[in-house]
């Protein structure tokens, strides 16, 4: 019978499998990068266009630009906002609050085809790289404000009265906005990575990148070595900015996510810099949020006699949603359960450990990063030349289900490891004194207390899946698509009506999910 | 605590829910009667055929069409990649050039249903390999702020004037329609002259867009003058209200490309016998009428479909004259030889 003890001094095994775990999870994408890698000596030639396709090499170029300015654009609004949210109070702050993390909630091509029908009716024409800009700035901004909020709240609240003894409201903001600095840098850099691999706004507004040439190129001509070798020169553009940044930020992360006890800021009521706070971030959600929603109405209201056009458009849009809707939750489920369960037993095994900790953030935020293509691809690969026996494994919902988890599965494992630090090492001596198993222990102390933590990790990793196109695109059996590559799969050619009442009630979906979550969790809490 | 722990004994109770979906879901790719159609016809005008068929003979349809950016061609290539396991029954093909590629790589099962013998004969394969029915053509769009009427292009080769600079816009001819009409262009112009109308083109700054769904937006959109695209997607235009007029260009020229749909059956697909139903279901007049009054606004083929007023009928059309048979060998060397370099060099 394992003792409790095992989780704190768990020795070498926790190295070893938390090795085995972040194998596991890069595993599908080594079939694809072996291809990739023997396929180079086959081609024997410098230039870059043979290897991964001129088209690819412009199209990787759009897509570091791109990345770039949604990092700035990010950084620049998200870390002051977060910021002001987190320590002053004025009317409609949560709602405010709310609204801007919204974004990060629905997939981005619904915010390009809000852009893209917005200016189609009203104004300038909105593509290429600005387009592209705009369209993934929403969700980007809402990661960098997620930080910066987080980190501002991190103060402590004798840390923010000392500020504003000091020197005011400036030298709170200024001593506020330098201590979030570095998590919002990182959070808008992980905003601008995953635009690298996002397909869906470049097709919508006529932009070449990197993430939809990979797909596109796959399907002209089914090569898995040219895939690879595409997905793997993303790749290192990813790491180049990936590493260091993982290297120089898991320490002060592993230390943030560890919890303390301390006194938050209480959010401070100032007229002048909160009604300032309150315009700046009426507008971003005016400019972010609200103008793309117009823009997803405005097909229908404009339509000629709009109100059989809506009433059809609706109906429409109804039966995709009773159509796709059991394999979209089936995917979003099981995406979570798998992600949870693997980053539950990732966070037993690395325990107390602070420099396993730190090499598990890191790695996460490596693996985070990557393509997703690269791990679809990967299994595309293994089930295009398995035999007929594996088809149920391969060709069926799990390898969506496990193509999602493990691609979300750093996600879960953050929350979880932040979870597992409000947990006492005194607990578990007390358990062994008690002479209680391990395994009890765990399921009987451990997960109750980790279980809000699991809970909401499973929402956001089943928002997340939900909202990943390319992964449900490459793997989904025949008549299983989900709700968002339904919508990605008619946009180009549906009437316009259509197409936003889809993308309209998708958001409607994901907002009533979140409320009626967060309303459980609350009562679940009292 | 208590609630949590509640929480917890409820959470292997969840598993053999998740455990039944995942099993549902393996009997998606198998022998279990259901039809597994590959289509690279628009989803939203393919799905409503299918599902009146469920609802008439009982047989579920799954269908998996493709996404606009790799029209045609992503099926095609996934067909060709699981040629010795097959996943579908049906491909029900935008157009024929596709079949007609599949039928050389020996892919296609032949097939003689009673409803094609009222279809036109040169529409389908003698072989009885694919059949083809419904078309569509491809057609010149204007945005008619920016053209006058008077100044509307006649042919594709208005493309290239001056006027267009700049203005002109096609989707990427590696995929769909486009491709097909590449191939057709090689085989009626000749090669030279085909090569000389895309790199003049290029040279006139036309631009290359992913997909004739995004012609017609940009279009619209005033963002380009003058596209080529489909008459299904014109025809979602106009429904829109878009300010865009609509041309069946080389009119007692070359001729305007018509693209019949068109239906084949893989061999060796796991549920031939509901594929021989569902391909003989498509081949009725009643789908012709149907794809004629939606959105698609396809050209019946057949006579005695009545064709919607606002439709022109293909009596009054002026075809293109191309063996879709002969394209097929074109498409293929265009696609791995000098398209691809053009689109290369050009997107």
């Amino acid at each position: 019978m394992p003792s409790p003890l095992l989780l704190e001094r768990p020795g070498r095994w926790s190295q070893g499998a938390a090795a085995v775990l972040l194998l596991l999870v890069a595993l599908p994408a080594a079939p694809l990068l072996w291809s990739a890698l023997s396929s180079l000596g086959e081609l024997g030639s410098s230039d870059s266009g043979v290897f991964v396709g001129r088209a690819f090499a412009v199209a990787l170029l759009n897509s570091a630009v791109v990345a770039l300015l949604v990092a700035a654009l990010s950084l620049l609004l998200g870390l002051p906002a977060g910021v002001c949210l987190a320590l002053y109070n004025f009317p409609g702050r949560r709602v405010l609050f709310a609204l801007l993390v919204f974004p990060l909630l629905v997939p981005s091509f619904l915010w390009a085809i809000g852009w893209s029908s917005l200016s189609a009716h009203v104004g300038p024409a909105i593509s290429g790289v600005s387009g592209c800009v705009i369209a993934f700035t929403s969700p980007a901004v809402a990661l960098s404000l997620l930080a910066s909020y987080a980190a501002t709240q991190a103060l402590t609240a004798s840390q923010v009265d000392s500020a504003r003894i000091a020197g005011g409201e400036r030298t709170v903001i200024a001593q506020a906005c330098r201590h979030a600095a570095i998590p919002t840098l990182l959070a808008a850099s992980l905003a601008g990575v995953l635009t690298l691999q996002d397909p869906g706004p470049g097709q919508i507004l006529g932009l070449k990148t990197a993430a939809s040439e990979i797909l596109t190129s796959f399907s002209a001509l089914f090569d898995f070595a040219l895939a690879g070798r595409q997905c793997a020169a993303l790749t290192l553009l990813v790491l180049v900015i990936t590493v260091p940044l993982a290297c120089f930020s898991a320490p002060r992360i592993a230390h943030q996510i560890l919890a303390r006890q301390t006194g938050k800021p209480r959010p401070h009521t100032h007229r002048g810099v909160a009604s300032l706070a309150a315009l700046g971030i009426g507008l971003m959600v005016l400019i972010s949020v609200f103008l793309p929603l117009l823009g997803l109405t405005l097909p229908t209201l404009r339509a000629p006699e709009f109100l059989r056009a809506w009433q059809r458009a609706l109906e429409r849009a109804l039966e995709e949603v009773a159509r796709t809707g059991t394999d979209t939750l089936v995917y979003a489920a099981g995406a979570a359960v798998i992600s949870v369960t693997l980053s539950l037993l990732l966070v037993l095994s690395v325990g107390r450990d602070p420099r396993l900790r730190i090499a598990v953030v890191a790695a996460c935020f490596i693996l985070f990063s990557l393509p997703s293509a690269l791990s679809a691809l990967g299994i595309l690969q293994i089930a295009a030349e398995a035999p007929a026996w594996a088809d149920p494994l391969l060709r069926s919902p799990i390898a969506v289900c496990g193509a999602l988890g493990l691609r979300f599965f750093p996600v879960a494992t953050l929350l979880s490891l932040r979870a597992w630090g409000s947990t006492s090492s005194s607990w578990t001596m007390a358990a062994a004194v008690h002479g209680v198993s391990a395994g009890k222990y765990v399921w009987k102390v451990i997960l109750p207390v980790l279980l809000p933590s699991l809970v909401v990790s499973a929402l956001l990793v089943s928002l997340l899946a939900t909202a990943d196109v390319g992964t449900v695109l490459l793997l989904h059996p025949p008549g299983r698509s989900s709700l968002p590559l339904a919508i990605f799969t008619v946009m180009a050619n549906a009437r316009e009506s259509l197409v936003a009442t889809l993308c309209l009630l998708y958001a409607a979906i994901a907002v009533g999910l979140l409320i009626a979550a967060e309303t459980v969790l609350r009562r679940k809490a009292t | 605590m208590r609630t949590r722990g509640n929480l917890i004994a409820g959470v292997p109770a969840l598993l053999p829910a998740l455990l039944a979906c995942f099993l549902t879901g393996c009997s998606g790719s198998g022998r279990d009667g259901a039809v597994v159609v590959y289509t690279s016809v628009d989803d939203v005008f393919a799905r409503p055929i299918a599902r009146r068929f469920t609802e008439d003979t009982g047989i579920e349809v799954r269908l998996v069409p493709d996404t606009e950016e790799t029209k045609s061609t992503g099926l095609l290539n996934r067909l060709i990649a699981e040629k010795n396991r097959p996943v579908a029954d049906v491909f029900w093909s935008g157009d024929p050039v596709r079949a007609a590629v599949l039928k050389r790589k020996g892919i296609l099962a032949p097939h003689h249903p009673q409803q094609a013998k009222d279809l036109p004969k040169h529409f389908s394969d003698p072989d009885g390999y694919w059949t083809g029915f419904s078309a569509r053509a491809r057609v010149l769009i204007y945005n008619r702020t920016l053209v006058p009427q008077a100044e509307e292009p006649k042919s594709v080769m208005d493309l290239l004037d001056s006027r267009f600079q700049g203005k002109a816009c096609i989707a990427n001819p590696l995929f769909g329609t486009t491709s097909m009409h590449a191939a057709a262009l090689f085989a009626v112009l000749g090669e030279e002259k085909a090569r000389a109308f895309f790199e003049r083109f290029a040279a006139n700054e036309g631009k290359v867009l992913s997909s004739n769904g995004e012609v017609r937006r940009r279009v619209a959109a005033g963002e380009f003058a003058v596209g080529i695209t489909d008459t299904d997607d014109a025809n979602v235009a106009r429904l829109d209200g878009k300010p865009i007029g609509v041309v069946f260009p080389d009119v007692g020229g070359i001729g305007t490309l018509i693209i019949p749909n068109c239906v084949v059956m893989i061999a060796g697909g796991p549920n031939a016998d509901a594929a021989r139903h569902f391909i003989d279901y498509l081949l009725r007049p009643e789908t012709e009428k149907a794809l004629a009054e939606c959105d698609a606004a396809q050209i019946p083929v057949r006579r005695g479909v009545p064709t919607p007023t606002s439709m022109i009928p293909l009596e009054k059309l002026d075809p293109m004259e191309v063996d879709y048979d002969a394209l097929a060998p074109i498409l293929e060397e265009l696609s791995e030889g000098y398209l691809k370099k053009w689109v290369d060099r050009n997107r």
